[in-house]
């Protein structure tokens, strides 16, 4: 199969063969970083810009990593530091990189719908690191990997996404993702933290974590996202962990085989306690090496499928 | 016309053949490996190696090369090609490794392969077996041991075909390049 876009901008636009293609080409390069010399030659010679105007730890040095490994050349900007703090409009900002001739320009945005802006109107492939409360599709894709890596399916799987969903473009797009491949998503959140039009969303809702524990096989946590809070949703750290927190006892609660999941930064003690986060059950750390391996499967099908012929 | 083996009966022969000089050339198994390119060296691979335990009546290691992101052709294609596993279930640090293509053409899989034997490991030394060696080579590469030389034109190419449990070569198609 060949593939047909030079863009990755959200889980929305692919199908779920196309999800099952990446998913099955990321064992192989997986295996790549676990070699005494991590790099193979495919992309020699490709440049990849990493624009990443939001704060970002893991998905940047993991986009980095991965395209070093396939031999790209990288560069990595961030908002604070550059002259993108100047006033300079972002497309101002990404016409001058591309005057620079990149073949890929990862971007972070605090706001959605400019990655999908600069898809169309540059010649370069884009991929989404992540915009407002969109998409974060790579995040979603090495979720999804680090599941089937697991239990060797997604089908059929029970997973429960739990937090400030409101806010969150990593709950979106494996909600997207899982669905397409046929898994089972409960959101689990206060009303507050729940998106307006939730009702329209293929999956289950519950306000309550402790019914949903028992018959999840994926518990994933999500971030309170401090930075996103300027209203008031919920009284206080306190009381959300007291609700929405996983700890030892609410673990004990969970099926035998389910494992936890979280996109990191952990907020240790708000939605996740030490006993959870370093608990047998989690797989938080192989979502860290996975989305490695993932993001060079993508960088590789988006440099390498840009021009659609027959 | 080129006189290509068509039965299975004549690849036998030529897969015998291959295993005997191996018997001939070879002392000391101990260190020898296989590593087959995905997918006709791999097969090709695979029967070598059934008939040498057969033969030495001991457990021969075999691993399995994609070297589809170490082509040098890569910035020229419409399409990358799919990328398989590499799977290679032991260490290639001081072994003798005997590479296994089906067709020897241009040197261009051989010289991929070779540099991606070398990112895992440093073996004592490798040789090169193919089934088939045709001219037209591109780069100074050469095998140590082989099934049939061939003399084809350009625009042809030479594939094996497997049988259904993908275990056995039973048939050797040439076939026209598509333009």
């Amino acid at each position: 199969m060949s593939w047909p876009y030079k863009d990755l901008i959200a889980i929305q636009d692919l199908k779920a063969d196309e999800i099952n293609t990446i998913l099955d080409m990321t064992a192989s390069f997986k295996e790549i970083s676990r070699r005494d010399i991590k790099k193979v030659p495919a992309l020699r010679g490709k440049t990849v810009v990493l624009l990443f105007y939001e704060p970002s730890t893991r998905t940047r040095l993991s986009f980095e990593l991965a395209a070093k490994r396939l031999s790209a050349d990288t560069t990595a900007l961030s908002a604070s530091g550059s002259s993108f703090s100047k006033g300079e409009t972002i497309m101002d900002a990404a016409y001058n990189v591309m005057a620079m001739a990149p073949d890929c320009i990862v971007i972070r945005y605090p706001y959605a719908g400019i990655p999908r802006k600069m898809a169309e109107l540059l010649p370069c492939s884009v991929i989404n690191a992540g915009d407002g409360y969109h998409e974060h599709p790579t995040q979603a894709l090495l979720d999804m990997y680090s599941m089937k890596e697991h239990f060797g399916r997604i089908e059929g799987l029970k997973v429960a996404i739990v937090g400030d969903i409101m806010h969150s473009r990593v709950a979106r797009s494996n909600v997207y993702g899982l669905r397409k491949l046929g898994a089972q998503v409960v959101l689990v959140a206060p009303k507050t933290l729940l998106p307006p039009g939730i009702e329209t969303w293929d999956v289950e809702v519950s306000t309550k974590l402790d019914p949903v524990l028992p018959e999840a096989d994926v518990v994933m946590m999500l971030r309170v996202q401090r930075e996103r809070l300027h209203q008031q949703f919920f009284s206080g750290e306190r009381e959300y962990s007291f609700f929405y927190g996983l700890n030892r006892a609410r673990v004990e609660k969970m099926k035998p085989d389910a494992v936890i999941m979280h996109p990191g930064p952990m907020n240790r003690g708000v939605e996740i306690t030490h006993d959870a986060a370093d608990s047998a059950r989690s797989i938080i750390l192989d979502q860290v090496e996975n989305g490695v391996a993932i993001r060079m499967t993508l960088l590789y099908l988006s440099l390498g499928g840009s021009i659609n012929v027959d | 016309m080129v006189d290509i083996p068509h039965s299975s009966k004549d690849i036998e022969g030529m897969l015998r053949d291959l295993t005997n000089t191996l018997m001939n050339m070879i002392e000391k198994w101990d260190e020898v490996v296989f590593i087959g390119i995905r997918s006709g060296g791999l097969l090709v691979a695979e029967n070598v190696v059934r008939l040498l335990e057969a033969r030495i009546g001991k457990h021969i290691p075999l691993g399995a090369l994609d070297i589809a992101l170490y082509r040098d052709d890569l910035s020229r294609m419409r399409f990358y090609p799919e990328v398989r596993s590499t799977d290679i279930p032991f260490s290639v640090d001081d072994k003798a490794i005997i590479l296994v293509d089906d067709v020897l053409h241009t040197g261009r899989s051989v010289r991929a392969a070779i540099d991606h034997i070398v990112d895992l490991g440093r073996p004592r030394r490798i040789y090169l077996m193919v089934l088939f060696d045709r001219s037209g080579r591109e780069f100074p590469i050469q095998a140590d041991f082989v099934g049939k030389t061939i003399d084809l034109p350009a625009e042809k190419i030479i594939k094996l075909e497997a049988s259904e449990d993908e275990r056995s070569i039973i048939d050797i198609v040439i076939s026209e390049v598509k333009r």
